[in-house]
C-alpha cells in the first residue's frame, strides 16, 4: 500500500478534526484559525468540517481568548486556542502563567484545566526579533504546563491528539519551517508517511531519529531536519551521529538521553532557542547531574547567542544553528 | 451684586436600570459636560458675569469649563458631597439663599423634583438628560443658557411671559409634607426603594398627575394616552387615576421602548388643595418615577395637589419675549 | 423575584454571615503577628483582604445564584464564596492552610476554588474576568441557561483582560454578568486618579453592553439590579455590566494604615453599613425584631466558630505534598 504523505501542517489540523470528531467538547479558537485556516495552516479545514460554533475567529484579544479557554476548560470543555505567533505571549502571559499553569496546582488538584494552548515558533526567513523566537524555555521553566515540540509530520499528529486528550494544560509549539507551508522555503522534511487513523505518542518519550556511535546530538524541532543532514555529511566523513528528537520538553526523557550519553560519551545539543538561562543549559546541567562520568569531552551547545533575531539574511543566518555550523561543532566535539 | 445664574447637573442621571429592563438611553458624562459647556457659553456671551454651581464627585461643571473659554466666573456652593439627591436639594437651598436669579438643571424629572424642594422661589430652567424628561424639555442646551440669561438680567416682560408656576404633589404623612413630585405619583405594590425605578404595570395601583399630560412616557403615559383623560381634568385640576382590572386597557410608554397594557379602572379629576388618602399599604411611593417614599402597614399616608410648585422658564417663550426687546441685538433696534 | 420577606431574611442573614467570618478572621489574623506585625507569623499568615462593608453586593448577586453557576472572584474573595454557599469548615480550613481545606492547603486566603460550586478566585487583577467568558463560552456551547458571574474591582476595570474580555462577552453574547464592585479606592489610588470615566457604568455603551450604576451599599438594589440581570443572560439575551457603589470597612488589607483616606470619609460610609440598612428596612415593614436579628446573629456566630474549631483541630499537609498535583498526570 502507498505511503500517505501528508505535510506537518496538514497532520496537525487532521489529528485535530478526528479529535474533533470524537469529542464534542473539544473546539478551536484563535486569530485567522477559521476561514483562513490558520496563518500557519494548522488549522486548515476545520471551519467547514464543524462551522464556526466550533471554529472560532477571535478579536485580537489573547488575554481575553486564552483566558477564556481556561475558564471554559475549568468548566469540562476542552479547548484549543491557538497564539499565532508564541512571540505575542506577552499580552497574554498572565493568563498562560499564573493561571493556566497553576489552577490545579492551586486548587489541590480540584480544578482541571484540559486545554492545548498551541503556537508557532522559529525563524530562518527574515521575520526578524518580533517574529522569530522559539521561547519554550520559559514556558518549560514555568511548573504546571507540558511542553510539546514535535519535528515531523508522524510526530505531530501523534502528538497533538495526546495533547488533547491529555488533561493538563499543553503548549504545543510548532515550527514554522516545519509545516510544508508553500510560501516558505522548500523542506522535504516537512512532508512524510502519517497514518490516516488515530494515534498517540506518549509524553515523555524522545525519538532516537538517527542510530549513531560517535556523539549525541540532543535536539528538537527544526534543528531535527538540519541535524540528520549533518549527520549524513558527517558519515561521509566517518562520524557516526546519535540524533535524538526531544518531542517532549515535559515531560523530559532523560532516560533516553543519558542512554545515548552512556554510548556515545560526546554531547553536542542544538537548540534554536537562546544560548543562556534556558534548554541547552538545562540539558548540560543533567548530563553533569547523571552522566558525569560517562562524558568524554566537555557538552558543546549551538543555540542562537543572546541576540534578537536580526533582519537581514547573513545575519540572520550567522546567529541559527545552520547544517554547515553543527558539521563543524560536531567535528570540534571529536577532536577533543 | 452680580445677576448669578445657579447651575445644578445630576450626575448619577441616565444610568439606572432603566437601562436594562427597558431601553433608556445612555447619556455618559462627557455629553452631559458638553452641555454644560454650552450653557456657559451661552450665559458668557450675553453677559452673566457669576454662576454658582453645585460641586460633584464627577466634576462635571469643572470638565464643561475646561475647554469652554469663557470670561464668567463660576464658583460652588459650599456643601459636602455625598453623592446623593441630598447634594441637589442643599445646593438649591443655598443658591435660593445666595440669590441667584434662576437654576439651570441638567438632569431628569428625579434631578428637578429634588431640586424644587429647596429652590424655593427661584425659577428653574431645566434642560432633560434623564430618563422620562417629562418635567424638562428636551431643550438645545445653548438655548436654555440664552433663556436662563435673560431671566437673569431682568430683561422686560420675559418673567411675565414666560415664567409660570407649575403644580405640584404633596405627600402627607400623619398631616406633614414629606415629600413632593412634580409629574406624578405612582402607589406601587412594593415595600422597597432598591433600585427605584417602576417598570411593572402589574403592581401600578393608584396613580396621581399634577396635569394632563400629553405625549409624555412614564406613568404620566397612562393617562396621557387615555382619549377622554384631558376633559375630565378640565381647566385647573390635576388627575387620579385607580388601576386595576378594569374594563379599558391602555397601550402606554411606561418607560423608553416599554410599552405595556395597563388596565384602567377608573379616571378621576384631582382637584387643587384636595388630599387623597393612600388606601393600598403596605405599598411604596414613585415620585416622578422613582421609589422614595415607603407607605408601611398601618401608615396614614395622603396625596395632595398643590399650586406651590417651582417657578419654571418656558425657554422659548422667554427667547420670543427677549427677541422683541431686542436682546439679540447690538446697536439699536431700530430696523435697518 | 419578589422581594418577599423570605428572600429579605436570607439576603440579611448571609449578609451577618459574611460579616461574621470576616469579622472573626480579622482577629484570628492577627494572632501571633503582634506586637510586631510580622506578616509570616501566626496561624493565618500571607496578606488578608477583608469584605467587611461589602457583604450587599455578594448576598444580592448571589441570591440569584445556582450552585452551578460559574463565579469569578478576586483578591477579596470570602464575601463571594460565602454567599456562593461554600461550606464555611472547609472554607476555614484553607484559610488556615490545613489539609482539610478546599485546596489542601495550597492555595489559601486568595485562591479559593470550589469546583462544586463553580467558584474560582484569584490574586492577579482582572484575572478571572476571561475566565468568566471562557465559562460563559461552555455554557452557551451547550445550550444551558447556567450564567458565568465575575466580580472585580473599579481598579481592574482599567486592565486589559476587563476590555477584552466585555468586547468578547458582547461580541459572542454570552451568558454573564459582570460585577465592578466600585468601593473606590484601588489600594490606596481613588477611583477620581485611575479612571477617565467617572462611572464604570458608562463603559457598558463602549461594547454595546447595558450597564447599570446601583448603590452597592443598599443590598435590596444590589438584587433587584442584578436579578434583572441574571434573567436576561439566562434568556440568552447577553451579557450585562454591573457597577455596585461601596465601601470597604478595614483598608485594602489588614494592616493598611489607611492614610490616604479623607478626613471622616470611612465614619460618613459606615452610617451606610448595608446591615443597619437592611434590618431598618425590615423593622419598618414590621418583617424583624431585635430579638429575632439578635438570635440570627448569635446562630451565624456559633456557625463561624465551629468552622474555625474544624479549622485549629485539622492537620497540615504533609510537606512532601507540596510537590504533588503539579500535574493531573505527571508522565
Amino acid at each position: 500500500m502507498a505511503e500517505r504523505l501528508l505535510t506537518t501542517a496538514r497532520a496537525i489540523a487532521e489529528a485535530i478534526a478526528q479529535e474533533m470528531e470524537r469529542d464534542e467538547r473539544v473546539f478551536v479558537m484563535g486569530e485567522d484559525i477559521g476561514a483562513y485556516g490558520g496563518i500557519f495552516g494548522a488549522t486548515q479545514g476545520l471551519l467547514e468540517k464543524f462551522g464556526p460554533e466550533r471554529v472560532m475567529d477571535t478579536p485580537i484579544s489573547e488575554m481575553g481568548f486564552i483566558g477564556a479557554a481556561v475558564g471554559a476548560a475549568t468548566e469540562g470543555m476542552r479547548p484549543i486556542a491557538e497564539l499565532m505567533f508564541v512571540d505575542f505571549f506577552g499580552v497574554a502571559m498572565d493568563q498562560i502563567f499564573n493561571h493556566m499553569a497553576k489552577i490545579h496546582y492551586m486548587s489541590g488538584g480540584n480544578v482541571k484545566v484540559p486545554m492545548v494552548l498551541m503556537t508557532a515558533i522559529g525563524g530562518g526567513y527574515s521575520d526578524a526579533a518580533q517574529h522569530s523566537q522559539c521561547l519554550y524555555s520559559l514556558f518549560a521553566h514555568t511548573p504546571g504546563i507540558k511542553v510539546v515540540v514535535p519535528s515531523t509530520p508522524y510526530d505531530a499528529k501523534g502528538l497533538m491528539i495526546q495533547a488533547i486528550r491529555d488533561d493538563d494544560p499543553v503548549m504545543y509549539f510548532f515550527h514554522k519551517g516545519i509545516m510544508g507551508l508553500g510560501w516558505m522555503a522548500p523542506n522535504p522534511r516537512a512532508t512524510g508517511p502519517v497514518p490516516e487513523e488515530p494515534y498517540t505518542i506518549p509524553f515523555g518519550q524522545a525519538d532516537v531519529k538517527r542510530e549513531g556511535s560517535d556523539l549525541t546530538i540532543l535536539t528538537l524541532s527544526l534543528m531535527v531536519h538540519r541535524s540528520l543532514d549533518a549527520a549524513e555529511q558527517l558519515a561521509e566523513e566517518g562520524i557516526s551521529a546519535e540524533v535524538i528528537d526531544l518531542r517532549t520538553l515535559v515531560p523530559l526523557d532523560k532516560a533516553t538521553i543519558i542512554e545515548s550519553v552512556k554510548k556515545t560519551h560526546r554531547v553536542l545539543i542544538v537548540d534554536e532557542d537562546y544560548k543562556s538561562f534556558g534548554l541547552s543549559g538545562e540539558l548540560i546541567a543533567i548530563i553533569a547531574e547523571e552522566a558525569l562520568d560517562y562524558v568524554d569531552a566537555p557538552p558543546k551547545r549551538l543555540a542562537v547567542p543572546d541576540v534578537p533575531i536580526p533582519y537581514s539574511r547573513p545575519l540572520e543566518q550567522e546567529v541559527i544553528p545552520s547544517v554547515d555550523r553543527i558539521v563543524q561543532a560536531a567535528r570540534e566535539l571529536m577532536a577533543e | 451684586m452680580h445677576p448669578t445664574v445657579g447651575l445644578i447637573a445630576n450626575p448619577a442621571s441616565g444610568k439606572d436600570i432603566r437601562r436594562l429592563i427597558a431601553h433608556g438611553s445612555v447619556f455618559d458624562n462627557n455629553e452631559k459636560a458638553n452641555i454644560i459647556r454650552r450653557v456657559l457659553r451661552a450665559l458668557d456671551v450675553f453677559g452673566v458675569k457669576r454662576v454658582l454651581a453645585m460641586p460633584d464627585l464627577y466634576g462635571l461643571v469643572l470638565r464643561a469649563l475646561e475647554e469652554a473659554h469663557v470670561g464668567l466666573r463660576v464658583e460652588f456652593v459650599d456643601i459636602p458631597v455625598t453623592n446623593t439627591a441630598a447634594d441637589s436639594r442643599l445646593a438649591a437651598t443655598v443658591m435660593a439663599q445666595a440669590g441667584v436669579r434662576c437654576i439651570v438643571t441638567v438632569g431628569g424629572d428625579g434631578t428637578n423634583r429634588v431640586v424644587a424642594q429647596g429652590c424655593h422661589n427661584v425659577p428653574l430652567v431645566p434642560i432633560s438628560t434623564g430618563t422620562n424628561n417629562v418635567f424638562p424639555s428636551f431643550v438645545e442646551s445653548t438655548l436654555a443658557g440664552m433663556a436662563a440669561a435673560a431671566v437673569a438680567l431682568d430683561v422686560e416682560r420675559v418673567w411675565e411671559q414666560a415664567v409660570h408656576r407649575a403644580r405640584r404633589l404633596e405627600i402627607l404623612r400623619e398631616g406633614r409634607v414629606v415629600d413632593i413630585a412634580l409629574v406624578d405619583v405612582v402607589v406601587y405594590d412594593e415595600r422597597f426603594v432598591a433600585t427605584k425605578a417602576i417598570w411593572d404595570a402589574d403592581k401600578m395601583r393608584a396613580l396621581f398627575l399634577t396635569a394632563p399630560y400629553r405625549g409624555t412616557i412614564g406613568a404620566s403615559a397612562i393617562a396621557a394616552y387615555l382619549p377622554w383623560a384631558e376633559q375630565v381634568a378640565r381647566d385647573s385640576a390635576g388627575l387620579y387615576v385607580e388601576l386595576g382590572a378594569g374594563q379599558t386597557r391602555v397601550l402606554a410608554p411606561i418607560a423608553p421602548g416599554l410599552i405595556v397594557p395597563v388596565s384602567v379602572r377608573s379616571v378621576s379629576p384631582l382637584e387643587l388643595e384636595q388630599t387623597v388618602p393612600i388606601p393600598h399599604a403596605p405599598s411604596i411611593l414613585a415620585l416622578d418615577g422613582e421609589r422614595e417614599v415607603p407607605v408601611p402597614p398601618g401608615a396614614s399616608v395622603a396625596v395632595r395637589l398643590s399650586a406651590r410648585g417651582p417657578y419654571v422658564v418656558d425657554v422659548q417663550a422667554a427667547l420670543q419675549a427677549a427677541v422683541e426687546e431686542g436682546f439679540f441685538v447690538q446697536g439699536g433696534t431700530e430696523r435697518g | 423575584m419578589a422581594l418577599s420577606r423570605e428572600t429579605l431574611l436570607q439576603l440579611y442573614e448571609m449578609m451577618v454571615k459574611i460579616r461574621t467570618f470576616e469579622e472573626r478572621v480579622a482577629e484570628i489574623y492577627y494572632e501571633g503577628k503582634q506586637p510586631v506585625f510580622n506578616i509570616a507569623a501566626g496561624p493565618v499568615p500571607g496578606e488578608m483582604h477583608l469584605y467587611s462593608g461589602q457583604e450587599a453586593v455578594a448576598a444580592g448577586v448571589c441570591a440569584h445564584l445556582r450552585p452551578d453557576d460559574p463565579v469569578t472572584s478576586t483578591h477579596r474573595p470570602h464575601g463571594h464564596l460565602i454567599a456562593k454557599g461554600v461550606d464555611l469548615k472547609r472554607m476555614m480550613a484553607e484559610i488556615f492552610g490545613k489539609e482539610t481545606g478546599l485546596c489542601h492547603g495550597k492555595g489559601g486566603h486568595m485562591h479559593l476554588f470550589d469546583p462544586e460550586l463553580h467558584f474560582g478566585c484569584g490574586g492577579i487583577v482582572g484575572g478571572g474576568i476571561p475566565h468568566a467568558v471562557g465559562a460563559a463560552l461552555a455554557i452557551k456551547k451547550r445550550g444551558e441557561d447556567r450564567v458565568a458571574v465575575s466580580f472585580f474591582g473599579e481598579g481592574a476595570a482599567n486592565i486589559g483582560a476587563f476590555h477584552e474580555s466585555l468586547n468578547l462577552a458582547a461580541l459572542w453574547k454570552l451568558p454573564a454578568v459582570f460585577i465592578v464592585e466600585d468601593n473606590l479606592y484601588a489600594i490606596s489610588v481613588p477611583k477620581t486618579a485611575s479612571t477617565a470615566v467617572r462611572s464604570n457604568a458608562e463603559r457598558g455603551a463602549a461594547y454595546g453592553i447595558p450597564a447599570v450604576q446601583v448603590d452597592g451599599q443598599d443590598v435590596v438594589a444590589v438584587y433587584e439590579a442584578a436579578g434583572e440581570a441574571v434573567e436576561r443572560a439566562r434568556r440568552g439575551e447577553g451579557p450585562t455590566l454591573i457597577e455596585a457603589v461601596c465601601y470597604r470597612f478595614r483598608g485594602h488589607f489588614e494592616g493598611d494604615p489607611e492614610h490616604y483616606l479623607p478626613e471622616g470619609e470611612k465614619e460618613r460610609w459606615k452610617q451606610r453599613d448595608p446591615i443597619v440598612l437592611l434590618a431598618k428596612q425590615l423593622k419598618d415593614q414590621g418583617w424583624l425584631t431585635d430579638e429575632e436579628a439578635q438570635a440570627i446573629q448569635d446562630r451565624m456566630t456559633a456557625l463561624i466558630a465551629e468552622a474555625e474549631a474544624f479549622a485549629r483541630e485539622s492537620a497540615y499537609p504533609p510537606p512532601e505534598a507540596a510537590l504533588t498535583d503539579v500535574f493531573v498526570q505527571a508522565e
